[in-house]
């Protein structure tokens, strides 16, 4: 035992100046540091590669950091990894589960190892299956499940002891939709009525804006952006003015005729085009568009949106988290 | 709660997945069934040449086909640790409060009681065939242990490799390639004064030789005691030997 009981501490994770680095020299995580209070529905926003996964493993014992402070649930990490394995529930992204055993056995035996037995356990059990809506198979082996019921009993598993503090490593990735909004509804509730503080990772900016209250947006294992979703939407500054030019040369007349323009906050590449930021862009693209076409430049696609985190990102470093991401917002096309 | 628990959770995990898996332990039975059944069949007159007393060859050839369960069962556990590596299952393991050196002794444990178990079979099918086991319900219990021991030392090659490698290919590739060298070139098969000089030295430093050496005289009825420790002394060095890499391949993943 070491260190002092969770609850007596407001923060359930702490680290301080985090470093991962490879044996191969990759430099996973480059000096974090951050905070998340007992309660709190905390998300790490960031592309495949970003040093998410990396930080999941270090915070839950599985990998060992090269430098940094860690605390987690009261308990430092290198001294006591034990007590910290009994405070916390991990899900990892690549589903882990027996598939020769059915729901039930592996529930029970994910319990057996946390250290549960007897009636205590057989009520978890069926507790869990209940929650997760797996009792009509869990007499069935694992291995005929499918996708979205395999990450519904991990879930459970990774419940089983009754951490207060829940991490997840992408957990709705390469799940259908309906499977996805089964688990988010699932952490919502587990947040909101058994006061478990969640700790998610997700490439996946819907995700992220609904489900966390707070976020850290990280790219290349550095945190490059903190806050609630909308004040990280807000940072952005206005709306999301976005161009498609048909010639790339028009490229830096076009960026400095919108930054020119009255209203527009901020202007940066993308893609083939270019986007502006502008407060209440709806009152002011038809001026826009009129300006452009005066200096000669027709925009081959153009559309207004309300700023997404993606737009956070972008800002951040010139890069969307992932392409199609971006043929999935909900825009207003503007043709002209 | 004990490491005894984990080790009890986990054997149960391993022995349910066997019990699931009824064409692994049918097909790890084939061979030693085929080699009892046909080469005592196809070999009955090789027993007139045989030194030893009564029973003629099916009596020499069955304690070797019962050490051939050992060797068979071996590999088993490399596999499954492999397979636990890639699918991310030992990691989960890792993340909860189990134990550590539970997950290694429950997958031992197993695999000593299928080797075990498929000693007893064999046994069965070599007593209908009419085969005495001259020593009675001690001596097969002596020759189980034999098996069960001999399968320990040998399964930690497997499971150091499977923990490096976490390739079930390369297993299966270095039980082929250790499998029939050890088998025949031993007492196992045949009288070792029947090989030429070279196979006669490689013979006499075989583990495989000295496990059925023990087995047959356990059969026949007369165990040298000189014999029992000869081969439980060597046994016991390469198990030491083994299950140190185990460990040490083990503790690399784990910490």
């Amino acid at each position: 035992m070491g260190g002092v009981r969770g609850w007596a501490t407001q923060e359930i994770i702490s680290a301080e100046n985090l470093v991962v680095v490879y044996q191969d020299g990759t430099r996973a995580v480059e000096d974090i540091t951050f905070r998340i209070p007992e309660g709190e529905f905390f998300g790490f926003l960031g592309p495949n590669g970003a040093g998410k996964s990396t930080t999941i493993k270090v915070l839950t014992t599985l990998l060992k950091k090269t430098s940094g402070k860690v605390s987690i649930a009261g308990f430092d990490l290198d001294k006591s990894p034990g007590e910290i394995r009994k405070a916390v529930g991990v899900l990892s992204q690549e589903t882990s589960l027996d598939v020769d055993l059915t729901g039930w056995e592996n529930l029970h035996l994910q319990g057996r190892l946390q250290q549960m037995s007897g009636k205590a356990l057989d009520d978890r059990v069926a507790e869990l299956l209940k929650l997760v809506q797996l009792e009509d198979v869990a007499k069935k082996p694992a291995g005929r499940y499918s996708g979205g019921m395999r990450k519904r009993l991990d879930l459970a598993s990774a419940l089983i002891h009754r951490p207060k503090l829940l991490f997840l490593d992408e957990p709705t990735t390469g799940l259908d939709t309906q499977s996805r909004a089964a688990i988010w509804e699932y952490l919502e509730g587990l947040n909101r009525d058994e006061g478990i503080t969640i700790f998610l990772t997700t490439q996946y900016l819907e995700e992220a804006d609904r489900l966390c209250r707070k976020l850290s947006v990280i790219d290349r294992g550095k945190l490059i952006a903190n806050g609630t979703p909308t004040e990280l939407k807000e940072s952005v500054g206005g709306d999301t003015i976005s161009l498609t030019l048909k010639d790339a040369s028009l490229r830096t007349k076009t960026k400095e005729a919108l930054k020119a323009y009255p209203g527009v906050t901020n202007v940066v590449d993308a893609d083939s085009g270019v986007v502006a930021y502008a407060r209440n862009a709806g009152q002011i693209i038809a001026g826009i568009i009129t300006t452009l076409d005066r200096a000669g430049i027709q925009p081959t696609f153009l559309s207004i949106s309300s700023p997404t985190l993606d737009d956070v990102f972008l800002r951040q470093t010139g890069r969307r988290i992932r392409s199609d991401e971006l043929s999935r917002r909900e825009t207003e096309p503007f043709l002209t | 709660m004990t490491i005894l628990y984990d080790t009890q959770s986990l054997l149960e995990r391993y022995l349910t997945k066997l019990v699931r898996n009824p064409t692994l332990l049918g097909t790890n039975l084939v061979t030693p069934v085929i080699f009892l059944v046909l080469f005592s069949q196809l070999l009955t007159k090789f027993g007139e040449f045989l030194p030893t007393t009564s029973g003629g060859y099916l009596a020499y050839l069955a304690p070797g086909v019962i050490i051939l369960n050992a060797m068979i069962s071996a590999p088993q556990g490399g596999v499954s640790m492999a397979n636990d590596l890639n699918s991310g299952y030992l990691s989960k393991m890792l993340l909860t409060q189990v134990r550590r050196p539970a997950i290694l002794l429950g997958r031992l444990v197993t695999d000593m009681i299928v080797a075990v178990a498929e000693s007893v079979i064999t046994i069965v099918i070599a007593v209908a065939m009419g085969v005495t086991f001259s020593s009675g319900v001690p001596g097969i219990l002596l020759i189980l242990l034999t098996v069960a021991f001999f399968e320990f030392a040998l399964s930690g090659i497997f499971l150091t490799v499977g923990i490096r490698t976490r390739k079930t290919e390369t297993i299966s590739a270095i039980s082929g390639l250790l499998f029939f060298p050890l088998i025949f070139i031993s007492s196992a098969m045949f009288p070792i004064s029947f090989f030429p000089s070279w196979a006669q030295t490689i013979s006499n430093y075989n583990p495989v030789s000295y496990a059925s050496d023990v087995t047959r005289e356990l059969v026949s009825g007369g165990l040298d005691p000189g014999t029992l420790a000869a081969a439980y002394v060597l046994i016991g060095i390469i198990a030491a030997v083994t299950f140190a890499a185990t460990w040490y391949q083990f503790r690399k993943v784990v910490s």
